[in-house]
């Protein structure tokens, strides 16, 4: 996942972004005034906008409107050093998904942080389930079938955001948008080594185990990775709206 | 003992103003209406006075006897009984008299403005004619005799007062019914008439801190009476809101300010303790953690000191006063280490516009002194300030000037003006020496972080005199990059930052040049900044200029 943290004050931005690194192991991409923070946001490769309200050359309230009036429908948390019902409910009518007033607790961010991800993903549990896979959001613990499975940080990146999103078709660029900062060199067959091993780790549980082998993750020649392609329509995993778009897979595949 | 008295109403005033007037004018109408009435009535009384004396002379007939003498039938008389007359012959004869009266006899003066007297007859008011008439017996027989006749007739006037009293008492009625009847009416049209005020005055009371809403009725400001009122309120909530709204934006800002700070340290010490870190890890979170906290406390530092130069009027505290020169020399000392870090050089100027301030070559020397200090640590400054203009006083490389003249700015001011200096106490002025110290710190720190390495500070102080007052001016100038035009007027705004990710990097609180202006505000002078963002422009850099009061 990649956040967009919009702070002027450096020191809190340093603070900020090491603790959404560490904690949940997010992207994270850091703008120091308003008017960098818009420019960033046109990329529209964040999952998450951490937006203080006080910043130089665009406050984040005018950010905000900008971001909400272009459709822009990323979540926002926005960090507030003002206290009082208005400017709060001004927040929220323009946009805003969820307010932290400074000073915040760290682990309190963090946990909105990753429940508005979540949201904005369509889904309300943090633990997430396909085909019997599943992923736990807050421990970062993969379970295949009722066997743990040890993964990589980048690895288990990967999957936590393919498994948001079961049987859509999601590209290599749209990945590494989505997992490294700009700061990364963007180089696809890192993507490609490390979804190769993820593969192979989810396989050999259950080989492990007896089971058949099945291909959770599927590769799209040219077109990028599939997760859990054999998963129906009616599953409990619905897919979220914005995957409507995509190519609905055959069934049985 | 003395009551303090109680103001009372303007209504009450005007209402009690317009009825003495009005009472005044009806006891003048009351007056004027007796004069007029008693005149009227008198002289009807003495037309009709005259015309009974006449009957009364028609009553002289011929006595028939051989004297040809008169005499007065009084069996024709119809006179009223109250009324009494006296007839005589010129020579003193009685010819008849009214029944009710004595008489005067012929004795009745006659007064030399006119025939009248008044009397008092039986214990009334009597007014008496003196009348003289002539009669001709027989004038048919050898021309007749005449005979000179005087009738006193007199009549009582309580009649006549009578009337002129009624009609008297009737304008008098008349006036205190109108008193009456315009008391009630005055204070009905006062109330409308002041409706407006009223209404001024409640609008007034609605304004709160919460609403400053104050939108007054087109009459009022068109009122000729009221628009001076209205204006003044107006400007006074103006006012008012202004410095409100700014106090508010400034607990606001400074809020905003110490809660970032103490997130910042916040969220450092919850990011040590989010996962077990090695002991440098440790070290170095902490350090950081101290660093923070310093800036919080700079923060607050910062923020007590601008409460402290705001708050304090100068008239509480004995006047403190403070050697210009010698605080711009301790300031150049304490930042001179900043100074060299940054590789910037610190010049010292000054000209002397009044010819006046002469003295403060004296002084000038001490900077020199300070200044070398500044040069010698600098090393490789010697080199960079050779293009300089010969006015300025380029300490690194005029070192050598000095010592061998001695007298320190000989060669930069006028040298009649420096010859006749006698040691004088420098440039004194009306400011606290740890406020001057933190004035010129600030502003040469400020100078200092916006100069790019390698440039150059521009100290330049100088004495404007008139008769009255001399005026010293500061100027520190830096050759950074300057400030944008649209962001000069807000310097002076507490926590404002012209650019916030450079000043937050070196640390400061956007509150240096707030308390700057606030001492030099309190010390009665004046700061100024001006700046050419422009780099394609040779004087490119920012220039703040103090202007300050010497004491005398």
């Amino acid at each position: 996942m990649r956040v967009l943290l919009v702070e002027d004050e450096v020191r809190l931005a340093d603070n900020l972004a090491t603790a959404l690194r560490d904690g949940p192991g997010f992207a994270v991409d850091w703008a120091e005034d308003g008017q960098a923070g818009d420019d960033c946001a046109c990329n529209l490769c964040y999952d998450l906008i951490v937006l203080d309200l006080m910043l130089p050359k665009l406050d984040g309230l005018s950010l905000l409107k900008r971001l909400r009036s272009r459709k822009d429908s990323t979540p926002v948390l926005i960090l507030t050093a003002k206290d009082g019902a208005d400017s709060i409910i001004q927040l929220l009518n323009a946009g805003a998904d969820d307010y932290l007033a400074k000073p915040f607790d760290l682990g309190e961010l963090i946990a909105r942080a990753k429940a508005l991800i979540r949201r904005g993903k369509g889904a309300a549990h943090p633990t997430l389930s396909v085909l019997g896979l599943t992923v736990n959001t807050l421990e970062q613990t993969v379970v295949r079938n009722g066997v743990f499975v040890d993964l990589s940080p980048t690895e288990y990146r990967v999957l936590e955001y393919l498994i948001h999103r079961p049987r859509v078709i999601v590209s290599k660029r749209e990945l590494l948008e989505h997992l490294y900062d700009y700061n990364w060199e963007h180089h696809s067959n890192v993507i490609e080594v490390h979804v190769s091993n993820l593969r192979k780790k989810l396989d050999a549980v259950l080989s492990e185990c007896g089971a058949e082998p099945d291909p959770i993750i599927e590769t799209m020649r040219g077109r990028g990775y599939r997760l859990a392609p054999s998963l129906p329509m009616n599953a409990d995993q619905s897919p979220e709206p914005a995957a409507s778009s995509a190519p609905i897979p055959e069934q049985g595949q | 003992m003395k009551f303090p008295i109680q103001p009372r109403s303007i209504a009450f005033r005007l209402i009690v103003a317009v009825l003495a007037v009005e009472l005044l004018s009806s006891i003048l109408v009351v007056v004027l209406s007796f004069g007029y009435e008693r005149h009227i009535h008198f002289r009807a009384f003495d037309v009709m006075l005259h015309g009974r004396a006449d009957s009364i002379l028609g009553a002289v007939q011929d006595a028939d006897d051989p004297d040809d003498n008169v005499m007065l039938d009084q069996a024709d008389l119809n006179i009223p009984p109250d009324d009494v007359y006296e007839v005589y012959e010129l020579g003193g004869r009685l010819l008849g008299r009214s029944a009710n009266w004595q008489g005067a006899g012929a004795s009745v003066p006659q007064h030399p403005w006119g025939d009248f007297s008044q009397t008092i007859l039986n214990g009334h008011h009597y007014r008496i004619l003196r009348m003289q008439g002539s009669r001709t017996v027989d004038p048919a027989v050898k021309g007749g005799t005449v005979h000179q006749v005087i009738v006193v007739y007199g009549s009582p006037t309580r009649h006549v007062w009578h009337v002129i009293r009624s009609a008297v008492e009737f304008y008098a009625a008349g006036s205190i019914l109108l008193l009456i009847v315009t008391g009630p009416l005055i204070a009905w049209l006062l109330h409308r008439g002041l409706l407006p005020l009223r209404q001024l005055a409640s609008l007034a009371s609605q304004v709160s801190v919460d609403s400053w809403q104050f939108s007054p009725p087109a009459s009022a400001r068109s009122t000729p009476e009221l628009a001076p009122l209205t204006h003044a309120i107006e400007s006074v909530l103006q006012r008012l809101e202004h410095s409100f709204l700014q106090q508010r934006a400034f607990v606001s800002d400074a809020a905003h300010e110490l809660k970032t700070a103490v997130a910042v340290i916040k969220s450092s010490l919850q990011l040590l303790t989010m996962k077990r870190r090695s002991a440098q890890e440790y070290q170095a979170g902490l350090e950081r953690c101290l660093a923070d906290s310093m800036r919080l406390e700079s923060l607050v530092a910062d923020m007590l000191t601008l409460a402290r130069a705001e708050s304090s009027s100068p008239a509480t505290a004995p006047e403190p006063t403070t050697d210009l020169t010698a605080c711009i020399n301790q300031a150049v000392t304490q930042l001179e280490t900043l100074a060299t870090l940054r590789n910037v050089q610190v010049h010292l100027k000054e000209t002397d516009l009044s010819g006046k301030g002469t003295g403060l070559s004296a002084k000038g020397t001490g900077l020199c002194a300070k200044g070398t200090g500044l040069s010698a640590k600098g090393t490789d400054f010697s080199g960079k300030g050779t293009g300089l203009s010969t006015k300025e006083t380029d300490l690194s490389t005029k070192e050598t000037d000095f010592s061998v003249k001695g007298t320190g700015f000989s060669p930069y001011i006028d040298p009649v003006e420096s010859v006749g200096a006698l040691a004088p106490e420098g440039i004194q002025l009306p400011i606290a020496p740890e406020d001057c110290g933190l004035l010129v710190c600030n502003l040469l720190l400020n100078a200092l972080q916006h100069s790019p390495s390698g440039s150059i500070v521009e100290i330049t102080l100088a004495v404007e005199s008139n008769q009255t007052q001399s005026t010293a001016v500061l100027q520190i100038q830096d050759h950074g990059d300057g400030i944008p035009a649209e962001a000069l007027p807000h310097v002076f705004d507490r926590f404002y930052r012209g650019d916030p990710s450079r000043t937050r990097t070196t640390g400061g609180t956007g509150l240096g040049l707030s308390i700057s202006k606030a001492i030099v505000t309190r010390a009665g002078g004046s700061i100024s900044i001006a700046s050419q963002p422009d780099p394609t422009q040779a004087n490119q850099g920012t220039t703040v200029t103090v202007r300050l009061p010497i004491l005398n």
